[in-house]
């Protein structure tokens, strides 16, 4: 390294930085402080990785390579599923942009790291404004690992371990689920869903449920896309038994829908990112929400970090900190609530950032247009008479009634490409032919989601 | 001198006036009066969020903003967190319009740029490791633990060893390790280190058995110690028919250097936003990759991003019939792996090494000069070479002075300056971890160590000076003790508290 030492931006120390330290070190070599590694272990080759020699050709690089992909601004996107194309207002890209807020990291030393405390407190506040809870955490992964971290805390709360969830889930939720809890044995049922309403089987559910069950876990609305109006008496039945109640929502659709926690659920779950956590990023960083019913017991097993008000020591002054921490990895190890670490702070302030722009007004807004956007595409496409694999109530996703067969699948999608349209997320229920899930952002207008309906149309004929 | 920012900000709920507009979204084509929702789930009052003007919630996050120390405010020590500097211009890679528009389930032809993008960095990380099958699923280091531990298991599994539940690991090892172990339904089997700090070879042989599924070890050891005797653990745990596990969030020390593949690891996973550069954000998003050799390929995570080099075709491959299944939603934290990808490809192979050589001299030369402070000493195997940090015990300073690890951190504060990782790890007593990465200087390190002297000089005169410490961050010691006694956790137990007449500051 002596030798051939090339100065670099991302490397801090000159030449004469790197003598200076030597020779205090008492060395000649930085190699001497390898020392102790036996040779055989050590590399002694090259490796061909990516390397460009500057800031400008790295960027053109990248950019070039990005260009090929085409995206959901080019087209005009119906695909949702959990994640849904929003727009960032500006102001939100340049708080995000603020270094202190990106570049610092666990408040550890909570007396200078106030800032990111409060807003994520004020975050964990407004989430549970929206879900009618009282407790948030301040962010797990995704929507997927908050369904795996809720049927965990239900076990844990009512040392039970059996799951039941609906069969109107996400797949990739229901993969994650299915995943987090092999560890702690947990055996999964299903709560299966009427097919004729596509709604959840309320006879059925109750004679599942008995007071060996843990907790049960609805979406609402669910993954088809329909809204869950006969949850009183499942979730009554639910808490006789003893049994928990952890709720999926689309958290646009609270702007219209009761809360959970309003009619009784006791964890709430859900996805931060088409609230306003952030663009879509292929999928990810995303956001998992999850809030409860504050509970003293109950809260002790909620995962992940949690955000309280506190006092300073001398002066008795409002402050910030993470507080119940012996629930977490770094002090109760091998008994810890859950493995979770880092977490995505970052996406849960911008996740407040956007719902403090958008305020009580603009959040009811986007989520009427979202509804009505979907209800008038659904109304245009029953004229040409195409329907809904289920006719129940829903908010601004629908299961279409396409039943494309699978060796077809491809030439639909580019069907719909060359009319610059992404037509849904297509799911088969038979693994033959496929419907395609539907759902409408605010981003589409009524020019496009006319162009989506003349499109289907041509299709079919 | 140094002084943090300081406002008496509101909450943002308290700024909020009924009828002000921040942000008008994209209109609606539609009648708003033709909204039909079943009267049973209509929401009769809208959640509570604040109504501001645009430049009130401008000023409110500055404000917080400036109440918050980063990596770009100055030196930022914490052990195994890796705080390096975050490179701008992947802040401006990412924000392409290319990137940030792309929906996880849209059709795979319409993405080849990110998948191949992608597929380069699992083979560079791959390359880097010594494991060449990779996955970029887990959204963080947690995950990325649980992801590989799971691959143990599986293939434990898969070969008839079900009985095979046990992981050991040391007792310096980082939290989320043990916890990882039991999210797996596995059992920790904790070993003692020498007095060195590394592994104590009698204990790891007395540990292993036909019920060992792994061995979990970071090298160099969260002491900053190189576990030089690997080569025999592998040994040892493989004759037992055990796999083993490299906790990668060490790595930045020995990056291009050494391969955990050719230490005998099994499987490791890097956290991106250690090693590799990625913001750490506040607390998150991170993302981890996950690597490994060619008996745990068949069960990683589905899916996997293959090529089809005939016909020049980036895509996600779902037949995998051993796959332990999903980790994340979708296919991890994206956004955070193209910006490690830049890092990677602004530095290059020889880049990258330079960046572990200066990680680590910069650790040493941070730590023998801290040693000789009075009220320091350097913990475990005094005469070893540390890699990219090192662990002081404050002992003597609370033994001579009744001055603390915690206290000295909160000290330095006061010059602009942020606290090592204190109390960690636990076999340390008083411990003060320290990796300052490549991205300090020399310059920096000795103000470190000036500043960490000049507060050890009032501390030893005035210990009740040290500690009410610090004294120009935006607020004086915090009491953690009271946020668990009261939990106000979220406005609506603030108000209900207020309400009935209880004390809230």
């Amino acid at each position: 390294m002596t030798q051939d030492f090339k100065a670099h931006p991302y490397l801090a120390n000159s030449q004469g930085d790197i003598d200076g330290m030597l020779e205090y070190l008492g060395i000649k070599d930085v190699e001497e402080l390898y020392s102790d590694i036996p040779d055989e272990i050590k590399f002694k080759d090259t490796l061909d990785i990516p390397y460009y020699k500057s800031e400008y050709e790295l960027m053109e690089a990248v950019k070039a390579k990005l260009s090929k992909n085409i995206t959901t601004r080019e087209v005009r996107s119906f695909i949702g599923g959990g994640v849904l194309d929003i727009y960032m207002p500006a102001l939100q890209d340049e708080i995000l942009r603020r270094t202190e807020f990106y570049s610092g990291y666990t408040q550890y030393q909570e007396e200078v790291s106030q800032g990111s405390l409060q807003a994520l407190w004020e975050y964990q506040s407004m989430i549970c404004e929206i879900t009618g809870m009282n407790v948030a955490n301040a962010s797990l992964y995704d929507w997927a690992t908050s369904v795996g971290e809720a049927a965990l805390m239900c076990a844990r709360n009512t040392k039970r371990n059996k799951f039941l969830y609906t069969s109107a889930i996400a797949p990739n939720r229901e993969a994650v689920l299915k995943n987090y809890v092999t560890g702690a044995k947990l055996v999964l049922d299903i709560l299966p869903h009427d097919p004729s309403t596509g709604k959840m089987d309320i006879a059925n559910a109750k004679e599942l449920m008995d007071e060996t069950i843990a907790g049960i876990y609805i979406e609402n609305p669910n993954f088809f896309g329909i809204i869950e109006d006969e949850l009183q008496e499942i979730i009554a039945d639910a808490h006789e038994k003893g049994i928990k109640v952890v709720v999926g929502a689309d958290l646009n659709s609270l702007a219209l829908l009761k809360a959970p926690g309003d009619y009784g659920a006791d964890i709430c779950i859900g996805e931060g990112q088409p609230i306003g956590g952030g663009p879509l990023n292929f999928g990810g960083p995303l956001l998992g929400v999850i809030a409860m019913k504050y509970d003293k017991r109950d809260i002790r097993q909620m995962p992940g970090r949690i955000v309280g008000i506190t006092i300073t020591q001398k002066e008795g002054e409002r402050a910030f900190c993470n507080t119940l921490q012996t629930r977490e990895q770094h002090i109760k190890r091998e008994r810890a609530t859950s493995n979770i670490c880092t977490n995505e702070a970052l996406v849960a302030l911008s996740c407040a950032v956007h719902l403090a722009l958008l305020g009580k007004e603009g959040y009811k807004d986007t989520a009427e247009t979202m509804y009505l956007s979907a209800h008038y595409v659904v109304g245009e496409l029953e004229k040409i008479g195409v329907k809904r694999v289920f006719e129940s109530e829903y908010f601004n996703t629908f299961m279409l009634d396409l039943k494309i067969p699978k060796g077809k699948k491809k030439e639909f999608t580019n069907f719909m490409l060359e009319r610059k349209i992404f037509p849904g997320l297509p799911y088969s229920s038979d693994g033959e032919n496929y419907d395609y899930l539907v759902t409408t952002s605010y981003l589409l207008c009524k020019a496009d989601l006319d162009d989506y309906v003349k499109a289907i149309g041509e299709w079919r004929s | 001198m140094y002084n943090q920012a300081k406002y008496d900000e509101p909450l943002i709920f308290e700024l909020s006036k009924k009828g002000r507009r921040a942000h008008l979204p994209p209109r609606c084509d539609f009648s708003r009066d033709d909204i039909t929702i079943p009267e049973n789930m209509k929401r009769t009052k809208l959640p509570e969020l604040p109504e501001l003007h645009e430049g009130e919630v401008m000023r409110h996050y500055v404000r917080l903003a400036q109440m918050n120390y980063c990596v770009d405010t100055g030196m930022y020590p914490l052990g195994s967190c890796t705080m390096k500097y975050n490179p701008k211009v992947n802040e401006s890679i990412v924000r392409s319009e290319k990137m940030l528009y792309l929906h996880p389930n849209q059709p795979e032809e319409t993405v080849q740029g990110i998948l191949e993008l992608m597929y380069e960095l699992q083979v560079a990380l791959g390359d880097l490791a010594g494991l060449p099958y990779t996955t970029i699923q887990t959204p963080a280091g947690a995950s990325g633990e649980y992801c590989g531990l799971a691959l143990i298991k599986a293939y434990h599994d898969d070969h008839g060893e079900k009985q095979r539940d046990e992981i050991i690991a040391p007792d310096s090892s980082h939290g989320t390790n043990p916890a990882s172990t039991v999210m797996n339904g596995m059992k920790l089997i904790e070993i003692k280190s020498n007095e060195d700090g590394r592994v104590n070879m009698d204990a790891l042989k007395a540990a292993v058995s036909d019920k060992t599924a792994g061995l979990m070890l970071t090298n160099p050891n969260t002491l900053g110690i190189f576990e030089k005797d690997i080569i025999e653990m592998s040994n040892i745990v493989r004759e037992a028919g055990g796999l083993l596990y490299y906790d990668g969030a060490n790595f930045n020390a020995i990056v291009g250097k050494i391969r955990p593949g050719d230490m005998g690891y099994d499987v490791l996973h890097f956290n991106l936003h250690k090693t590799f550069s990625t913001p750490h954000g506040g607390g998150g998003p991170g993302a981890a990759s996950v690597s490994c050799n060619e008996i745990l390929e068949p069960y990683l995570p589905v899916p996997t991003i293959d090529y089809d080099k005939d016909k020049d075709y980036y895509f996600f491959n779902y037949d995998r019939p051993k796959s332990i299944g999903k980790l994340h939603g979708y296919y991890g934290n994206i956004a955070v792996a193209l910006r490690a990808y830049a890092y990677i490809a602004a530095l290059g192979f020889e880049g990258l090494q330079h960046t572990a050589e200066q990680a680590c001299l910069t650790a040493n030369y941070a730590v023998r000069k801290l040693e000789k402070i009075d009220g320091f000493r350097l913990s475990h195997g005094p005469s070893i070479p540390r890699k990219h940090e090192g662990v002081l015990e404050a002992t003597p300073a609370l033994r001579k002075y009744e001055v603390s690890g915690k206290d000295i951190g909160k000290m330095i504060l006061n010059h602009g300056m942020h606290a090592p990782t204190v109390y960690f790890p636990l076999i340390a007593h008083e411990a003060w971890m320290v990796e300052p990465t490549e991205n300090e200087n020399k310059d920096n390190i000795d103000k470190y160590v000036a500043a960490v002297e000049e507060e050890m000089v009032k501390a030893r005169k005035d210990p009740e000076y040290a500690h009410h410490a610090p004294y120009n961050a935006a607020v004086s010691r915090v009491d953690i003790g009271w946020s668990v006694k009261n939990l106000v956790v979220s406005y609506k137990i603030l108000k209900e508290k207020l309400e009935k007449g209880e004390y809230v500051p």
